[in-house]
């Protein structure tokens, strides 16, 4: 147990790394790369909810920060398509409205380009959330 | 590769076999009976109706060379159908269930065969001479969840089965007296009935379709989340890949070859994925049923092209999830079933049913490579 909540204070302490990483991104207007580098070894597997909320916090910093939602897509890594797909379904759960909308917007694309099995993927998956 | 015969036989299809001289196929229309139909000259008829189950029959396995019909039922029980003369003659087999059955596949050598349940429960049904009847004997304790599909190991002994809770497992269902110990390989000699040999706990979701490679080397599964998982040396140190695709998942897979897998589900249309030379699997290509008639340039490219933009139309060729399916079948298959000729080491002709209520065969290219 001692070890477990060693781990999850370790991953905190990362994604806050990770989280200044991203602002550096994004002030170079490099929004694709800071998704990408939100979505990079996302706390899927365990039960924490606090980790799932401070990187689903910096995911949507990085999300919200995207214009051309097509140029995104085509350069980010097609492995990071099914975890995108996970959190643009917790956008969507928020009910927040600009938060919908551009999760509607790339909900819209990525669907065209992962195909149907992506959503399948996102919403089967109860053992991997974010 | 495409389909060469379309037969609409019912308004939807549960399950479907064929006999082993592949003339006459047995398939249950979404009711109690299971309709045998007869290739005559150039139609199908219907040559038998069995009815002797109470609720919709699940499943349906023809023996190549016992020539016995096997089926299960949401009865809760299953019949063994020898043919005597010009008739069917019912053996009921009390599989000692309590809730349906879903699921049944003759044994290699058609001394045994298994059926999966709803009631957590897998039957290894065999022959007694003695009180002339089929015993079942039961694998318990082991699923956590309705048992979706069951296939036989080549050996005749190994058992590997899907169910809802997501996992695949394999075991041994060897049993005295029928099976004798020369049979199955070295790995499957010692072990007792029921014992579980490997548990994989791939998908997050419900699994379905399991089946062994003709050589028993790689078994093959559908998670209810699109992705297929082949896993190779089960039985001893197993090693797994996970495929995704972009298309709904996949109820059913069948081994073309040892390198090549079609699964067929949700999506209408069945799949191809192969294996290349570094042992990857892949997804290969969805197999079109119709002939699509490439749009002609010749004429007219022009105005469709310009009313093709204003109405919307220009969209058909990205991702709709509303059209209307380009494939063959109309509706979710649920069955793939091979047609496989005396010595076939390459399964060239196999067969798809679904809820469309259409059985379609489809056929091989000569020209298409399949890899060994």
């Amino acid at each position: 147990m001692a070890a477990a909540e060693e781990n999850i204070e370790a991953m905190i302490l990362r994604i806050e790394h990770k989280s200044k990483k991203i602002e550096n991104l994004l002030k170079q207007s490099k929004p694709v790369e800071a998704l990408q580098k939100a979505l990079e070894g996302s706390p899927t597997n365990t039960r924490d909810q606090r980790c799932k909320s401070a990187n689903w916090i910096v995911v949507h910093r990085a999300m919200m920060a995207i214009r051309d939602v097509d140029g995104m897509l085509s350069s980010l890594d097609p492995e990071y398509y099914d975890i995108l797909m996970k959190y643009l379904y917790r956008g969507l759960a928020t009910g927040d409205r600009p938060t919908c909308d551009q999760c509607l917007r790339i909900h819209e694309k990525l669907t065209e380009k992962a195909g149907l099995g992506c959503i399948l993927r996102s919403l089967a998956d109860t053992v991997n959330t974010v | 590769m495409s389909a060469v015969e379309v037969h609409q036989f019912a308004q939807c299809i549960t399950c479907h076999a064929w006999s082993p001289d592949r003339t006459m196929i047995a398939l249950c229309p979404n009711n109690t009976e299971v309709h045998i139909y007869k290739f005559t000259t150039d139609k199908w008829d219907r040559a038998h109706v069995l009815y002797k189950h109470d609720q919709i029959v699940s499943g349906i396995d023809w023996g190549l060379t016992s020539n016995k019909i096997v089926t299960a039922s949401h009865d809760r029980n299953s019949y063994v159908w020898n043919q005597e003369g010009s008739e069917w003659m019912p053996t009921l087999v009390i599989l000692r269930l309590n809730r349906a059955a879903l699921c049944v596949q003759w044994s290699p050598k058609e001394n045994k065969f298994a059926v999966g349940s709803g009631a957590k429960i897998v039957c290894i049904c065999y022959y007694e001479p003695e009180n002339n009847w089929w015993v079942s004997k039961l694998i318990r304790k082991r699923h956590d969840s309705s048992v979706t599909g069951v296939a036989w190991h080549p050996d005749n002994i190994l058992l590997a089965t899907t169910s809802t809770d997501g996992k695949c497992r394999v075991f041994s269902t060897f049993i005295k007296g029928v099976d004798t110990k020369d049979s199955g390989t070295s790995s499957s000699r010692d072990l007792k009935f029921g014992e579980q040999i490997v548990q994989l706990d791939l998908s997050s979701s419900w699994s379905f379709g399991v089946k062994w490679s003709p050589s028993g080397n790689i078994l093959a599964y559908a998670g209810h989340n699109s992705t297929i998982y082949f896993v190779e040396d089960v039985c001893n140190s197993p090693f797994q890949q996970n495929v995704a695709y972009r298309n709904l998942p996949l109820r059913d897979v069948l081994f073309v070859s040892e390198r090549m897998v079609i699964g067929a589900g949700f999506d209408c249309t069945p799949m191809v994925f192969t294996k290349d030379e570094t042992g990857l699997w892949s997804f290969v290509k969805l197999l079109d049923g119709k002939k699509t008639a490439q749009p002609s340039l010749k004429y007219g490219s022009q105005f469709s092209e310009a009313f093709g933009k204003l109405y919307g139309q220009s969209k058909n060729d990205g991702v709709d999830p509303f059209k209307s399916r380009g494939g063959a079948h109309e509706n979710t298959i649920t069955c793939i079933a091979p047609l496989r000729r005396e010595g076939d080491t390459i399964v060239r002709r196999f067969s798809t049913s679904g809820l469309d209520g259409k059985v379609l065969i489809w056929e091989l290219d000569e020209k298409m490579e399949i890899p060994q």
